[in-house]
């Protein structure tokens, strides 16, 4: 058996081999093996208990005393080698309802799971919320993330990019769902802590209140270690707080989050700069077992033009600190921002919002290069930002100490290396002053190094960030984790999430004395939630809806949030068009069994594949579907199910309806004999074997009894 | 930033960065999506966040990355 197979979903397979026809023919023996399959099976399907492996292990040993079987024996152990070398990943089964393998399909993680860089469980979460239940929806969240309301307000949601049903019209609305649940579940006040583990006696010291330090403290805390959190801030949030405006993140979603940390137990101390007002020394004889590093990147780069030293360009990162620790003066009446990021947009719109008459955003690229979210960007326009493409500064221009304007060259963009790459070149002889009375820098951030001059023996990266082990986060100091951005350099809040969240895992290991993984962790998933039953014509016409925005004007004036959420309606709408990928692993083989082995091709599932997506339509199915069942009895996850009904066959594709049909009764006995395309489709694969002789619909059992009967009846009137 | 969000990359080649790990060998053929491109300095030797199919979200560096063609050009 090779590593890096999964062991349970392989002794599946060898246990439905020896199963076989003609092999294990004693019935004792083979009554034991069949047993030992279905337990090994619920472990590979996630619907394993804790007595499953025990029960295992008595079912080898019985296998192993039928010593006058000669295939009992040596299958008994083989058994029980794979039950003692790889009895983790049974265990790691049954606990995480999770094949880091991916070899037991019902446990492999979604797409969107796999993308989301802290792992939450998005197929069940999105369907609890599709089901209104918003809190259960949070507590899957909340076993990945702490910041559900958070990140459902600013994240940059990778997990949308990879969203399944984004190859047939647009990805689910992950982000906003998350938002809505958290708010309402808060409002509801069933927005609560899991249960914290016993103390375990440890004490672990986290610097900086960012995204990463507090899921780092979230985690240690609930996993029983008393967690001291260091901030140079008078807040907890970091970056979140200083760094993203209020309209796009209202303070009060912050506090109220960071306050289910102080409930379980974090302690803050805030107003703290590790390195001057505390050291490393000090803490670590204040009984730290244990650092996390999580500094954040706030230190802004320079624009290096001439003019710079002179009339001065605020820094975006500064500039935003100050304003949203309460700092509401305007920089300047005409500003200039530079660069194309998040924080350059984020910089402009705060400057509207302050009073500033004319803010240019200046940009050496063009709209479509800019790596800012789409819709900030769409939402800055709106507001009236001005927008001055392939831009490249080259001056800051001035009068009596003064700044009168930024100079720029035009510049063309020319491929570079592979022809794929475009870069800015400047167009000589094209400058343009662009008139400005302050130039803000948006061009990026870097880690400040010089709280952590104390740690000496610290391995930097060229990039001026701390080098990890990117799977433990481990530094080259013992006892001392980090990541966030200044691991990354300046990442998004939900790469600091998950980073702060494998840190402390990392962290309980070395606490614990238990060896570092060499593979980053495979996300877990969190629950089994049953599908939504969805009309294939609902399921195809639902669209993601429009965020409702506040008027333009509020927007040009206040700090109000721009973005006021769906309608409970709308949520509840947007998340049944989740695909529940976490069901139907896309394999095609209900496809291939419908078009090459049943020769109907009903399935037009085109959004299977990632690279080459060609149409879907769930709602063709009917038009060419005999409801046979193929498709179900071949798919190896059960999503593709077939249901009957008293009268009725249905087909749903993870709860999506496919096909719908009356269901036809044998007419001599009553049984049940599928529905009328079903019963055409048999008659015209057999009229090539002669007509069939009866127009009434009978089963097997009853045709048989008739043909007797008549060639009776034939043979008494001769 | 060379790279721009949505855009479909693959994994072709191991980086010659000192920042790639031996476990990321795993993912040279994998393909997958720009999450977040660079977004601070124009610097052609910054990580990009990349989502890469049955992989997960990670950071890697630029020179490892090609830019598949997008379906349908």
């Amino acid at each position: 058996m090779r590593e890096n197979n999964c062991p349970v979903n392989e002794m599946v397979l060898e246990l439905n081999n020896v199963l076989q026809p003609g092999c294990m023919k004693n019935p004792r023996s083979r009554r034991i093996v069949e047993e030992i399959r279905d337990l090994a099976r619920d472990i590979a399907w996630g619907s394993a208990g804790p007595d499953h492996i025990p029960m295992l292990d008595k079912l080898q040993e019985e296998l192993a005393e039928r010593i006058s079987d000669p295939e009992a024996s040596p299958l008994a152990r083989r058994i029980r080698k794979t039950l003692d070398e790889r009895r983790e990943v049974f265990i790691s089964h049954v606990k995480t309802r999770n094949c880091a393998t991916g070899d037991c399909v019902k446990l492999a993680p979604a797409p969107c799971q796999m993308a989301c860089p802290a792992g939450i469980d998005i197929p069940s979460y999105v369907t609890l919320i599709g089901m209104g239940r918003d809190a259960e929806a949070i507590e899957v969240i909340r076993q990945d993330n702490p910041f559900p309301w958070v990140c459902g307000l600013v994240c940059t949601r990778p997990c949308e990019f990879m969203c399944v049903r984004g190859r047939i019209d647009k990805p689910v609305s992950i982000k906003f769902l998350k938002a809505f649940a958290a708010e309402r579940a808060m409002s509801d006040g069933r927005y609560v802590n899991p249960p914290r583990e016993p103390d375990k006696g440890k004490k672990v010291c986290v610097i900086g209140a960012g995204p990463g330090g507090l899921s780092c403290a979230y985690y240690l805390s609930v996993k029983g270690y008393g967690v001291t959190v260091i901030e140079s801030l008078p807040a907890a949030g970091g970056m979140l707080r200083v760094g993203i405006p209020r309209y796009r993140l209202p303070a009060e979603v912050i506090d109220r989050e960071t306050a289910m940390l102080e409930d379980l137990g974090v302690e803050f101390r805030f107003n703290t700069r590790f390195g001057s007002d505390v050291t490393f020394e000090q803490l670590k004889q204040d009984g730290y077992a244990a650092f996390f590093v999580a500094i954040g990147a706030h230190s802004a780069y320079k624009l290096g033009i001439q003019g710079e030293s002179e009339y001065g360009a605020i820094e975006a990162v500064d500039f935003l600190r100050r304003v949203a620790l309460g700092e509401h003066r305007r920089p300047g009446g005409k500003v200039v921002v530079v660069g194309g990021g998040n924080v350059a947009i984020d910089s402009a719109r705060t400057c509207l919002r302050l009073g500033c008459a004319e803010v240019t955003l200046a940009y050496r690229r063009t709209h479509k290069e800019m790596p800012a979210d789409e819709e900030e960007v769409e939402q800055a326009e709106e507001e009236g930002i001005h927008f001055s493409f392939l831009a490249i500064p080259v001056e800051i221009t001035g009068e009596a100490g003064r700044t009168s304007g930024l100079k720029c060259l035009r510049a063309k963009l020319e491929p570079v290396g592979d022809g794929q790459r475009m870069r800015p070149v400047p167009i000589d002889g094209s400058e343009y002053v662009i008139e400005a009375d302050a130039v803000i820098a948006a061009i990026g951030q870097q880690v400040d190094r010089d709280c952590m001059v104390g740690l000496k023996d610290m391995n930097w990266s060229r990039r001026n960030t701390i080098h990890v082990n990117t799977v433990s986060m481990e530094t080259s100091l013992p006892g001392v984790f980090a990541a966030g951005d200044a691991v990354t350099g300046p990442a998004t809040v939900i790469e600091a999430i998950g980073g702060g969240k494998r840190a402390a895992q990392a962290i309980d290991r070395y606490l614990m004395g238990i060896p570092q993984p060499s593979m980053p962790p495979v996300p877990v998933r969190r629950a089994r939630v049953e599908n939504i039953e969805v009309p294939a014509a609902t399921k195809m016409s639902l669209k993601r809806p429009e965020m409702p925005v506040l008027n333009i004007d509020r927007r040009r004036t206040t700090f109000q949030q721009v973005e006021l959420g769906y309608p409970e309606n709308a949520v509840r709408e947007e998340a049944r068009r989740c695909l529940r990928c976490d069901i139907c692993r896309r394999c095609g083989e209900c496809v291939s069994v419908c078009r090459d082995m049943m020769k109907l091709d009903a399935l037009q599932l085109g959004y299977f594949d990632f690279d080459h997506p060609v149409k879907t339509d769930f709602r063709t199915t009917r038009d060419k579907c005999i409801l046979c069942g193929s498709c179900a009895n071949h798919c190896p996850n059960q999503a593709m199910q077939i249901h009957y009904t008293d009268t009725e066959c249905i087909l749903t594709l993870c709860g999506t309806v496919l096909n719908r049909g009356k269901l036809v009764f044998c007419e001599g006995c009553g049984k049940m004999l599928g529905t009328t395309a079903y019963l055409d489709y048999v008659r015209r694969r057999i009229e090539s074997t002669g007509n069939p002789k009866f127009k009434q619909h009978l089963c097997d059992v009853c045709q048989r009894k008739k043909a007797a009967d008549i060639a009776s009846d034939i043979m008494l009137q001769r | 930033m060379n790279f721009r969000r949505g855009q479909r990359i693959e994994v072709f080649q191991r980086s010659s960065e000192d920042m790639w790990e031996d476990y990321m060998n795993e993912y040279i053929g994998c393909h997958g999506i720009i999450v977040d491109p660079d977004t601070s300095v124009n610097d052609p030797n910054a990580l990009v966040e990349v989502s890469l199919v049955g992989k997960g979200t990670l950071r890697l560096p630029q020179d490892c990355l090609k830019i598949l063609n997008e379906p349908g050009s």
